[in-house]
């Protein structure tokens, strides 16, 4: 059963969105507190955490953080501000997608499903970028002999741009194909990860070789190398 | 130019008013000090003058008569001897004499006549002449003498009568010459002049300087304030002394630091309100959340309740998205409010917009939307989620209104401008009711206008959308004839529409009521 974790300080929202995600068939656990979070989530490793972006003593964007060094475990952030600084540095500090308040709980459950599932591999069970070996099957990519963890988030935007070399996707479409976003113009989720992938593959950040920067445009997969 | 100056500078007024004032008394005090001078050295003069003239005369008379008593004294000799010139000595100024022929009576005797000298003998006046001739007193007299070789003396004219033997009578004139006084007076009178310059130069000077102590103090002062005006609060005077500058610029001081502390308080209280709205919009969203989410999950077990209950379920949800969207609007509107707001703009097809608005809205079968849209496709570099609300508000404001009337979307684009304007024949609405029309949470009709969960924001935000962007939107209405927005932006960002190529007064030229909000509009 999918074991999600749910970080909110207010007990009532808390235990609504227990209600609804155990309706949708997950298992749930509730968690009031950064700092508990952080030692349940080594107890119980979740499939997927659900976070309170304002938390009182340790934040979420620290919880973020905390969680994203220990593991690639899909996080979903929850805030009441849409607009504000708050939401990129929590994608920043490593979390995949953020729910504004007051979402629908059909979309939440939505979501989470998107962030879940496993993308069916199509094509070629092994795909190349540059230096970059990605291995549909065991969902690991391997540069230069080193394997490099991912988060499944970073593996399928890689993938996404990957399966498609010769094509500049933009922004909207990445959120499409990769978020599940129909419509959406929040390019800020695309352009934290784009840069927290690139931290991770590229040799040189500012002079990337594997995600190439499409001015005006939006991105497209480097050139394979061989 | 020179009034002016006069109406403007303080300076200019006090130095030229001193100046003049200066003028007028030195010229009057040189004139009185320069007769009094000439009049005193003068009648000293001329006492002295006639004393020695009156002396002398008595002594030439004498003379003549002892010629008729001493054989050896000639007639002419004595003539010669009196008409011969003084010889200048320290204390004696030169002097001259004239003897002439006394003309009283019939024609006298002419035979002695004669002067000193080079003195031409015509040099005594005739009328002056005919005044010694009446009486035997001696007389005086300033004239100018005059020399055969043309030059010409100043000088005191003293003339008695005197006696020729045996007894023709003839006048005798002593003339004393003023060159010494004239010189005196002319270096007196340059005196006076240079003295008098000099005081006029003097007193102007330490007028401006005098002036200009009190004035630039008052200067700063204006250019200060000016600055202040301007919006530069911390610009302050200098404090220089204890005298009354000083305590003018204190109290200038004093009042720029209590200005700044209001304007900051006013700002603090705005700026304190504006958090407040977004605070409270914020922190009601997470019990929203929670809230919506029970009525998700009641509303999927509806079918378990009774009639009431799933209708009571019904109006939660309807009321709870309701909710949320006036919390979404007030949001907005204190980013207005705020200038938090930033224009997100890129290409946008506006006619594809149109369509994606009315798909949004689906306005139903009952509503006749014609829409008006030029063949070629018109793309704006526009804020399309700001534009697709204010496009949104607008249609269901008139789908709201038509009556079931049709509605007619316009849009019309030129080199630099986008219109869209939206036509509804509906209830239209009234002067009085169109000068509120844009006002946060006003209902024309509260009855109607609540059918559609419009949150009363809707115009007052696509107003402050249309004016981020740097355009207008403008409101005709008339009552029973229907109502008429236009919305106008530029089609390029950052440079502001210069004309509306769609009128919102359709019978246009005819003014009825009709509102415009521009930019200039706060």
């Amino acid at each position: 059963m999918t074991h999600i974790m749910v970080v909110d300080d207010d007990q009532d929202l808390a235990e609504m969105l227990g209600i609804v995600l155990t309706g949708a068939g997950f298992e749930v656990d509730l968690v009031n507190s950064g700092d508990q979070a952080i030692t349940l989530f080594q107890a119980s490793k979740p499939d997927l955490v659900l976070l309170d972006v304002m938390l009182p003593g340790l934040s979420g964007i620290e919880v973020a953080k905390e969680i994203r060094a220990i593991s690639m475990v899909p996080i979903v952030m929850l805030t009441a501000k849409g607009d504000t600084h708050d939401v990129v540095l929590g994608l920043e500090a490593g979390a995949d997608d953020y729910m504004v308040k007051p979402f629908n709980p059909s979309e939440l459950v939505a979501r989470i499903k998107v962030r879940l599932r496993r993308a069916p591999s199509t094509g070629t069970p092994t795909l190349r970028i540059g230096d970059v070996e990605i291995d549909q099957v065991a969902h690991t990519i391997v540069s230069r002999g080193k394997s490099i963890p991912l988060t499944r988030l970073e593996f399928d935007l890689l993938v996404a741009l990957a399966k498609e070399p010769g094509r500049v996707f933009t922004r909207e479409a990445l959120l499409d194909e990769v978020w599940g976003y129909q419509n959406a113009t929040d390019t800020r989720l695309v352009n934290v990860h784009i840069q927290r992938l690139r931290a991770k593959i590229e040799d040189d950040v500012d002079n990337p070789t594997i995600i190439l920067t499409v001015r005006g445009v939006g991105y497209k997969a480097g050139a394979s190398g061989e | 130019m020179l009034r002016a100056r006069w109406q403007r500078s303080i300076l200019f007024r006090v130095i030229f008013s001193t100046v003049t004032f200066t003028i007028v008394f030195i010229a009057l005090l040189g004139t009185v000090l320069f007769n009094q001078i000439s009049n005193g050295i003068y009648r000293e003069k001329i006492n002295a003058s006639v004393t020695e003239a009156e002396s002398l005369a008595g002594y030439d008379q004498g003379q003549l008569y002892a010629t008729q008593y001493l054989a050896h004294l000639k007639l002419a000799t004595v003539v010669a001897q009196i008409l011969r010139p003084s010889t200048p000595s320290v204390d004696t100024a030169p002097r001259e004499v004239v003897l002439l022929g006394s003309l009283r009576g019939k024609e006298g005797d002419q035979t002695y006549n004669g002067a000193s000298g080079n003195l031409d003998v015509r040099s005594v006046p005739a009328s002056f002449r005919k005044l010694v001739q009446k009486s035997t007193n001696t007389h005086w007299v300033r004239a100018n003498v005059f020399y055969k070789n043309g030059l010409t003396q100043p000088a005191i004219i003293v003339g008695s009568e005197i006696v020729m033997p045996p007894g023709t009578p003839y006048e005798l004139y002593y003339i004393f010459l003023l060159n010494e006084q004239q010189t005196i007076m002319g270096f007196i009178s340059k005196l006076l002049w240079v003295t008098g310059i000099f005081s006029i130069l003097v007193i102007g000077l330490l007028s401006w300087y005098v002036t200009r102590q009190a004035v630039i103090p008052l200067r700063d002062a204006a250019e200060i304030a000016e600055e202040l005006t301007a919006g530069d609060l911390n610009r302050r005077m200098d404090v220089q002394g204890q005298d009354e500058m000083a305590r003018l610029a204190i109290s200038f001081n004093e009042m720029a630091v209590s200005m700044q502390q209001q304007i900051s308080r006013l700002e603090n209280l705005s700026r304190l309100q504006q958090r407040f709205v977004s605070d409270v919009s914020h922190e009601l969203r997470t019990p929203l959340t929670t809230i919506r989410m029970a009525s998700g999950v009641i509303s999927e077990s509806a079918s378990q309740l009774d009639p009431a209950g799933q209708r009571s379920a019904e109006l939660l949800a309807s009321q709870i998205a309701r909710f949320e969207s006036l919390l979404t609007d007030l949001l907005e509107v204190s980013r207005f409010d705020a200038s938090a707001s930033i224009l997100e703009s890129k290409e946008t097809d506006i006619g594809s917009l149109i369509h994606q608005t009315l798909d949004h809205l689906q306005p139903g079968d009952a509503t006749q939307i014609r829409l008006h849209l030029p063949s070629e496709k018109v793309v704006a570099e526009v804020d399309p989620r700001r534009i697709e609300r204010v496009l949104r508000n607008l249609i269901a404001n008139a789908v709201d209104h038509c009556d079931g009337k049709p509605i007619d979307i316009t849009l019309v684009s030129t080199q630099k401008e986008v219109a869209v304007g939206v036509r509804d024949y509906g209830i239209g609405f009234s002067e009085r009711e169109a000068s509120r029309l844009f006002d946060r949470f006003w209902r024309a009709d509260p009855s109607r206008s609540r059918i559609r969960g419009g949150t009363g924001l809707g115009l007052s935000i696509s107003l402050d959308d249309a004016k981020l962007h740097q355009g207008s939107l403008k409101a005709w209405g008339a009552p029973g004839l229907g109502a008429h927005f236009v919305l106008t932006v530029p089609r390029f960002p950052g440079i502001p529409i210069e004309s509306e190529p769609i009128s919102a007064d359709p019978n246009e030229g005819k003014p009825t009521s009709f509102l415009s909000f521009d930019e200039d509009d706060i």
